[in-house]
């Protein structure tokens, strides 16, 4: 083994030292040769001569020495590799212009591929997270949202294939930690005991809950993040047993999680699900997410089975709460990505596009080189050598580039990836952005190594396809060269339809996202500040001494310069969502659980409307004078009361809200969009501010400019006001609504990227064939010049030419476009799949830039003399 | 191929040039000259394949090359036997005479 792997080495590295060694050789050989003719009575010349031809030729015996030796593979390899090297360096421009090209398809290819890996592809940062699955609720088997908490302990004590089933909170909660310095305000949410063993995770310090502990209620106990821990204790050993008070109850740390735990939301802060607890005490009240660990072993199919079963019993049990539903479970790794998912296939598969369209460039782009270097190919298969040899030759040539092309890719995926994956929406994944690995360099160098072959392997035979006699003697525009420029044109008619595609479905989202833009939010978004005010139930503990404090903080702001209005409100639109209780008419019995009319619950304080422009359309505002002594009142949505009243006039009607209290109706407003900006707007009904005297609030504050330059005096306001009030998340409804917006945005700017490239590359190409045409034609455009062509017929002959490949191209786009931009089904937004502006926006720039591509060489066909180019020709 | 010489039996090419070398070093010429005298004739070994034979041999590290001087005072690579050829010697004279064996059987069965 070692003995052949030198030779091999020596074979490749001492190769010029083995070639003289043996030409040597030779000498003595045919040397010796003559000796012996001499000695027998021959002249010495006859006798060197003779002895040349019973050697046979040496380069034939070299040739063959050099055949047999071991590593002659590798080393014709290298010969073809330098040879290749040689040959792209004479023709820097052309080599450039390749490289690029594949550079941008390897190199976006790449960077979807590293994403889709990253994100699709990686498993959860949990031990065996195959094993996890993420439980939804179904009303009449339509998946319908969160789960109820009383169900949840019925499923965890029936579904035996579960190692463990948890219980967390759809929502995460800030909560106020007091007590050894400053007030602070952190995320968290509620979960059971065994969340993090069904996880698979174990806290770094500290024993985490206990199950007895969800036998109480209230366990004062508490888990921490490990950043948290930090940053308040210093180490988390430290914290462990120590006391923290949130929202002014005192808790033991009873765990601190280890560094990176996160699960579906941010959180510093864990607290315990009891038994008894306020959240979801009923039956059909449903705020939480079902996560659990099947027994190893166990299927998802079983799972599911025993759930249908416990759901089964649960409908005939509670029928009221609980008829028609059921638990869907769900690999939670599924579930986790299902909103990118369908996004960036669609990247994926556009890159893939791109790929093509650069590949058949290319390809077009070494075909028309094959046709210059026919003559090359002639002599070298007159001198010996096969066809074979030749076509591996050119083939390595094309590898050599696609290789070089795919290092510079791996350059353009690194910042590409880094883009993709900050504008991504997959914080929720609890994924690192990982960089481009391993497998992303494999996956480049295969899709390199792949291309070259793909776009050398035509023009590789076409170019190899003539014997030597027919192109030596100089008809070399016979034949291949008629042949190759018709690959050629069917290539350039590949890339204008693959072009079209991806027009069309960059002007669909492009017209999505002019609709989402100027889609009417039910409220005015411009020049508006919000930001999250918390009170502390110890300081205000009366809802008329929290209802007086939040009275009083519009009415100091709106003094603030620079303030139009102001006003307060437990949620504004779009920068938090949910949550939605159910409203039906007092007078008549609640509907059964699976027809249940539910509405967006809000509470505002008097002119709550006029400062979000939410215009009245019936009835009057909530009023000072509804407060906690006054009868209960409540302000509807449009779409509230044409479900609940038809036509009938609602105006005093009484309604009863999230089966809690009735209150009159005294207006009626527009309805909004505040969970999306996406579907229909939200039901929402508006209850008094005074009426419910909330401990939390949000602000939003009308300015005359720029909302930010508010944050500041607002801040200083509330610390005047009482330096324990905490002031949150300022931000401007504005960004917010972008930011609604932004991974819509990223996919359309890569798609008009992708659009773009295909459209200058297929541009390209149509000037590439119809140059070449032209230079073909160059006697049959001097004989058409001297017979009296004008210039003008020359420029229409040959665009004609070019437009014929372009209107072919575009029929294929056109007819193609359909089927391919059916995966953007989910994305669109008001706009039809073959929505009319983007298919005549595409056909229509297409044409416009294949008119341009030709005119350059149709151009320069009719500048030239008719003398000259019949001379040259 | 002229008259009654006959290229080389496809595959013992190795073995002659093992055997030859066996007895003693040559050089290209001389082994050819002297697989000839031996055979009488029969075996006449071309420059074409004795030379890519000998390279890959030697490769192998069944034979080893030297340069020295010619009966004749030229220069010239004389070819040895190493330790591993002489091994691969045995094999190959193993399985010729296995298949001559054979070979002898087939064509005296009546």
């Amino acid at each position: 083994m070692w003995v052949w792997l030198k030779s091999i080495l020596r074979s490749v590295l001492r190769k010029t030292e083995l070639d003289r060694e043996l030409d040597e050789e030779l000498n003595s050989y045919v040397a010796m040769l003559a000796d012996e003719k001499i000695r027998a009575g021959v002249t010495p010349d006859e006798a060197m001569r003779q002895a040349r031809i019973e050697l046979g030729g040496a380069e034939q015996v070299k040739e063959k020495v050099r055949e047999r030796r071991l590593g002659a593979g590798l080393d014709t390899l290298l010969q073809d590799i330098r040879f290749a090297l040689r040959t792209l360096r004479r023709d820097v421009g052309l080599t450039l212009a390749i490289l690029v090209i594949l550079a941008v398809g390897i190199g976006a290819n790449t960077a979807l591929f590293t994403t889709v890996d990253s994100v699709l592809m990686r498993p959860l940062p949990y031990p065996d997270p195959g094993r996890l699955v993420i439980g939804l609720k179904t009303m009449n088997g339509e998946v319908a949202g969160p789960v109820s908490r009383v169900d949840y302990f019925d499923y965890r004590d029936g579904v035996d294939a579960f190692e463990e089933l948890a219980l967390l909170t759809t929502f995460t909660q800030q909560f106020t930690i007091t007590g050894g310095g400053n007030a602070e305000l952190v995320q968290g949410y509620y979960a059971t005991w065994n969340l993090f063993s069904a996880l698979g995770v174990t806290p770094e310090a500290g024993p985490g809950f206990s199950a007895d502990e969800e036998n109480q209620r209230r366990a004062a106990v508490v888990v921490i993040s490990h950043g948290y821990a930090q940053r308040r204790f210093g180490r988390a050993e430290d914290a462990l047993g120590a006391t923290l008070v949130l929202d002014g109850e005192a808790l033991t740390v009873a765990g601190v999680m280890p560094s990176g735990f996160r699960l579906m939301y941010d959180a510093d802060v864990w607290r315990l699900i009891d038994r008894d607890g306020p959240n979801d005490a009923r039956r059909d009240s449903h705020s939480h997410w079902v996560v659990g660990r099947l027994k190893p072993g166990a299927t998802l199919e079983r799972a599911q089975a025993e759930a249908d079963a416990v759901a089964a019993s649960l409908a005939t049990r509670f029928p009221d709460s609980d008829g028609g539903k059921g638990l869907r479970l769900i690999r939670l790794q599924d579930y986790l990505v299902r909103n990118v998912r369908t996004s960036l296939l669609l990247l994926m598969g556009t890159a893939v596009f791109v790929l093509l369209v650069a590949c058949s460039n290319v390809a077009g782009l070494l075909l028309a080189r094959g046709e210059r270097r026919l003559s090359e190919m002639a002599m070298r298969t007159a001198l010996g050598a096969p066809r074979r040899r030749l076509v591996r030759q050119l083939l390595t040539e094309s590898v050599t580039l696609a290789v070089g092309a795919g290092v510079l890719a791996v350059a353009v995926a690194y910042v590409a990836h880094r883009l993709l994956i900050g504008l991504l929406p997959v914080g929720e994944l609890g994924i690192h952005p990982p960089a481009v690995n391993g497998p992303a360099l494999t996956f480049a160098v295969l899709v390199s190594v792949a291309t070259g072959l793909v776009v050398g392997v035509l023009p590789a035979l076409r170019s190899t396809s003539t014997g030597p006699a027919s192109q030596l003697r100089g008809d070399g525009h016979g034949a291949v060269g008629v042949q190759s420029s018709r690959l050629r044109s069917a290539l350039v008619i590949l890339q204008v339809a693959m072009s079209v595609v991806l027009l069309v479905g960059t002007g669909l989202l492009g017209h999505s996202l002019a609709r989402l833009v100027g889609v009417d939010l039910g409220f005015d978004p411009s020049n508006l500040l919000t930001g999250q005010i918390q009170i502390q139930m110890t300081e205000y503990p009366t809802p008329e001494e929290r209802t007086a404090f939040f009275t009083s903080v519009p009415e100091e702001v709106e003094a603030l310069p620079g303030v139009e209005s102001a006003t307060l409100s437990n949620r504004f639109p779009i920068v938090s969502r949910w949550p939605d209780w159910s409203i039906h008419p007092s007078d008549q019995p609640p509907p059964p659980p699976q027809e249940t009319f539910t509405a967006m619950a809000r509470w505002v304080p008097p002119a709550y409307f006029r400062t979000m422009g939410i215009p009245l359309l019936e009835g009057r505002d909530i009023s000072r004078e509804d407060d906690r002594g006054a009868p209960n009142v409540v302000v509807v949505s449009r779409t509230v009361v044409e479900t609940l009243f038809g036509d009938a006039d609602p105006l005093g009607r009484m309604v009863n809200i999230g089966d809690w209290r009735d209150c009159f109706v005294v207006g009626v407003v527009g309805d909004a969009r505040i969970n999306t900006l996406r579907g229909s707007p939200d039901p929402a009904f508006y209850l008094s501010m005074a009426q419910i005297g909330p401990t939390q609030l949000q602000i939003a504050v009308r300015t005359g400019g720029d909302p930010a330059l508010l944050i500041r005096p607002l801040q200083d306001l509330l610390r005047r006001k009482n330096p324990d009030v905490l002031f949150a998340q300022p931000q401007a409804m504005s960004s917010a609504v972008a930011g609604e917006l932004s991974g819509f945005r990223t996919i359309l700017l890569s798609l008009t990227l992708f659009a773009g490239l295909a459209l200058f590359l297929a541009a390209m190409g149509i000037y590439g064939v119809l140059a070449y045409n032209v230079s073909q034609r160059q006697s049959e455009m001097g004989l058409r010049l001297a017979l009296g062509a004008s210039d003008g017929g020359l420029v229409t002959l040959v665009v004609r030419r070019g437009m014929g490949l372009v209107v072919l191209g575009l029929a294929v786009g056109l007819a193609a476009a359909y089927p391919a931009t059916l995966a953007m089904q989910h994305l669109v937004y008001e706009t039809a799949l073959l929505d009319p502006t983007a298919y005549v926006g595409a056909a229509v720039l297409l044409g416009v830039v294949s008119l341009l591509a030709s005119y350059g060489p149709a151009r320069r066909a009719s500048r030239r003399d008719a003398a000259e180019l019949l001379r040259t020709a | 191929m002229a008259g009654d010489q006959t290229e080389v039996l496809r595959g013992t090419l190795d073995l002659l040039i093992l055997k030859t070398l066996s007895l003693q070093p040559l050089h290209g010429l001389g082994l050819a000259r002297r697989i000839s005298q031996v055979t009488d004739g029969t075996f006449e070994v071309k420059p074409g394949s004795l030379f890519p034979a000998l390279h890959r041999m030697e490769q192998k590290g069944w034979i080893e090359g030297s340069w020295g001087e010619s009966e004749n005072n030229r220069r010239a690579k004389f070819y040895r036997l190493t330790a591993r050829g002489r091994r691969q010697l045995g094999e190959e004279k193993e399985n010729w005479l296995q298949v001559a064996l054979a070979i002898g059987k087939v064509l005296e069965a009546t």
